[in-house]
Formats: C-alpha cells, sequence, structure tokens
C-alpha cells in the first residue's frame, strides 16, 4: 500500500498514450522572436502533408499564437468523447491555445505552463500521426523545457535564424539548452536568407556567414528561404505550390526530416 | 465530455503502477478530483468501473471524491470559491469557444491550466490570479497486491 501525492495524472498519462500514436515529433524553435518560426513550422507541416504524410502542428506559443493566421482557422472548436477535435486545413491537423482563448489574453505563469503544454496536446484528439510539427515559442523558458520533457525521445529540433549575428547568438542558446537536454538537434533553416527583385538580391538582414553559423551552432543548413511579399499577398499555402524560391526550399527540407 | 479519456488514463495509471511495482493486484484506489475540471465524478466512476477487466484490476475499489477550488488574486490578496468562480464561467459560456450539442459545460471542462483567461480577481478586476486548490486530478492512494 502506499499514501500518493501523484498530481497531474491525466495529462502525463494521456499525453504519454497519445505520444504512442504519433510517428515523429519535429520540434521548430529559434530562442528568439521574429525569425520565423511559425512560418517556417507551418511550411514544413503543409509541404510534408502534400507529400502525403499525416502530419499534425501543434502551436506552443501560448502567449503569442500565430499558427491560426498562417492557415486561416479560428475558434470555435468542437469536442468529441475523445477530447477536442483539432481544425483541419491544408490537410494539416491544427491546434493551437488561441483556438480556444480566442483573443483573451493567457495570464498563465511559471508550472502552470508545463501543465497547459500537456493538456493542450493530451486533450486534442490527433489521431494516429506521422508527424507531430511543434511551434515553440521564443523563449528558453517553461514552454521549452515542458515540450523537451514530453516528447523526449520521439523529438528532433530545427533551429531557425535569420542571416543576423545577433539572432544566431540568441539560437546559440537554444542549441545549448537542447545539448544538455538531449534533444537532438537536426539541423537549421535560416529565414529572410535574402529578398529578390527581378534579378537582383539584397540582404536587409546581412549575408549568411554559412561555415561560421554551422561552427557556432554545431549542426547544418538545411535550407535558405529568401523573403517574399507573396507569403502575405497570396498566403503560405498557395506560395507552396507556386514556382518561386520559397517552395523548393521548403521540399528540402521534408526530404531532409523524411530522412533523418 | 472526455471523462472517458480521464477514465482510461485512470486505467493506464493503475496498470503501469503495477507493473512497475511487480504487483499481481490493485486492490484499492483513491482519486481526488479538482472541481476546476467540473468532471461529472458519478459518470467518471461509472466509466472507471466499466473498464476495470482482468483479475489485477477487476477486485478494485475505487473511491472518487471532489477537491474544492480556491483561488487567490496575486495582486490585492482576494481569495474566492468555485461559486463565485462559476458566475463569471456562465457568463463566458455565453460565447463558448468550444461547441459542443446539447452541452452545458463551462469552458475550463478541456483547459483547466488556462482558468487566469477566463477569470478575474472579482474584487480588484486583474487577471493575474492563482489557483490554490482543486485544478487537477490526484492520486491519494493506491494499494497494491
Amino acid at each position: 500500500m502506499r499514501e500518493t501525492d501523484d498530481g497531474l495524472l491525466f495529462e502525463k498519462e494521456s499525453a504519454r498514450k497519445k505520444l504512442e500514436q504519433v510517428g515523429r515529433v519535429i520540434m521548430v524553435g529559434s530562442g528568439k522572436g521574429g525569425v520565423g518560426k511559425s512560418f517556417v513550422a507551418s511550411g514544413l507541416a503543409i509541404t510534408l502533408s502534400r507529400l502525403g504524410h499525416r502530419t499534425g502542428i501543434l502551436d506552443l506559443d501560448i502567449h503569442g499564437a500565430s499558427l491560426p493566421g498562417y492557415f486561416g482557422v479560428s475558434p470555435p472548436l468542437t469536442s468529441t468523447e475523445r477530447g477536442l477535435k483539432p481544425k483541419v486545413k491544408e490537410g494539416v491537423e491544427i491546434m493551437s491555445v488561441a483556438l480556444f482563448t480566442g483573443n483573451r489574453p493567457v495570464a498563465v505563469r511559471g508550472s502552470e505552463k508545463q501543465n497547459l503544454v500537456n493538456e493542450v496536446f493530451a486533450l486534442t484528439d490527433w489521431g494516429h500521426l506521422e508527424y507531430l510539427v511543434v511551434d515553440l515559442p521564443p523563449t528558453t523558458g517553461d514552454e521549452v523545457l515542458s515540450a523537451f520533457e514530453l516528447f523526449g525521445k520521439k523529438t528532433g529540433l530545427i533551429l531557425v535564424t535569420t542571416p543576423s549575428p545577433l539572432a544566431v547568438s540568441i539560437v546559440s542558446r537554444l542549441r545549448q539548452l537542447a545539448k544538455g537536454e538531449g534533444i537532438p538537434v537536426l539541423g537549421l533553416v535560416i529565414n529572410m536568407a535574402y529578398l529578390k527583385k527581378g534579378k537582383r538580391a539584397s540582404f536587409p538582414f546581412g549575408r549568411s556567414d554559412r561555415p561560421s553559423m554551422e561552427k557556432r551552432l554545431s549542426t547544418k543548413i538545411i535550407a535558405e528561404i529568401p523573403l517574399d511579399e507573396g507569403v502575405s499577398s497570396k498566403g503560405l499555402a498557395r506560395m507552396l505550390n507556386g514556382r518561386n524560391e520559397i517552395s523548393p526550399e521548403f521540399k528540402r527540407i521534408a526530404a531532409f526530416v523524411a530522412s533523418s | 465530455m472526455h471523462e472517458l479519456s480521464i477514465a482510461q488514463s485512470i486505467i493506464d495509471y493503475m496498470v503501469s503502477e503495477a507493473d512497475k511495482n511487480g504487483s499481481k493486484s490493485v486492490s484499492e484506489i483513491q482519486i481526488e478530483v479538482g472541481e476546476l475540471m467540473q468532471v461529472d465524478l458519478a459518470g467518471l466512476k461509472e466509466l472507471v468501473l466499466l473498464l476495470m477487466k482482468g483479475p489485477r484490476l477487476e477486485k478494485c475499489r475505487v473511491e472518487l471524491s471532489l477537491k474544492e477550488a480556491g483561488f487567490r488574486c496575486r495582486k490585492c490578496g482576494a481569495a474566492w470559491d468555485m461559486k463565485e468562480a462559476r458566475k463569471q464561467l456562465e457568463q463566458t459560456a455565453d460565447s463558448l469557444l468550444v461547441r459542443e450539442p446539447d452541452s452545458k459545460e463551462l469552458p475550463l471542462h478541456f483547459l483547466p491550466s488556462l482558468y487566469s483567461s477566463f477569470l478575474n480577481c472579482p474584487k480588484c478586476g486583474s487577471a493575474d490570479i492563482a489557483a490554490e486548490s482543486g485544478e487537477d486530478i490526484r492520486i491519494r492512494r493506491l494499494v497494491l497486491e
């Protein structure tokens, strides 16, 4: 016999069980805001889905969720006896706290965030997924540590940066954290790498110093994605179908993920 | 309604603890369910009993109790209970963000950790509040044979 104080029973057990139905978890993070994590995560999820993989995406940017915007989905959610039904768009199953709270602020502190990360994953009726792409928030704090703990052995991390040395130095902190927690880093995506007007390219965030970036972050560059105003005017999903310089970069990332 | 998934997780927990400890059976489990989760206790117990199959679990005595929820404002220190919180949640239910046919469930049934998005301090209005009790499910006693 034992007296216990085992808390979070439901979330932990349910999350563990749900994870059994997921083939692989690909986390996308940088530790820094404004580098395009959600853009890269969304593009990767759509591309994996179009390649025929059953794919979900989980937004863990609790305070500043932007995934619903990229996919054009909004509340309300509906529920089943197995939990909350994710929204489905572009073949991708989508879950975000913002689909639950709408425009309400999420004033959650410290350890409550760990509960929330477990709950939002565990309460979603994902079904079987080949890939779950996780959009990490711009922090090395609670949500990221909780995601590392929750997804553990099934996960790999894709780092996202801009060419800016300042961004790279902040991304290196997440790199160190991942190393310490035993989370494998799959590779690096340089976002906003250049901007093309006609045949001329400009470099608003500087030119990428590839060898120095790879050395600093101890990983290989998988893709370099340019800035393209078509993303805001046409939408990401359409851009991924079109003839442009963004679409092949996402295919490269998806192929890399599938083969790694 | 997600009592079924909660019940399944309780069964999974019992099996996993019995496995870890090399036990032949589980004879008793006491579970405390936080009021904030707004779970139907009778329905949950019925589901747990229904799912307890096989020689390891079928004789297990199941006791479920409700742990009252209590809240405190981090800004002004005011304290309040679920009765007060329910008033706010019922107002929110009019613009419920989770749709379920014929359901009168309040929003926090699904993601109780988001209570601060749906509740404010009734005294000063701050959203910087803490649930001091009754926000989760806890196993209080487990008897393995």
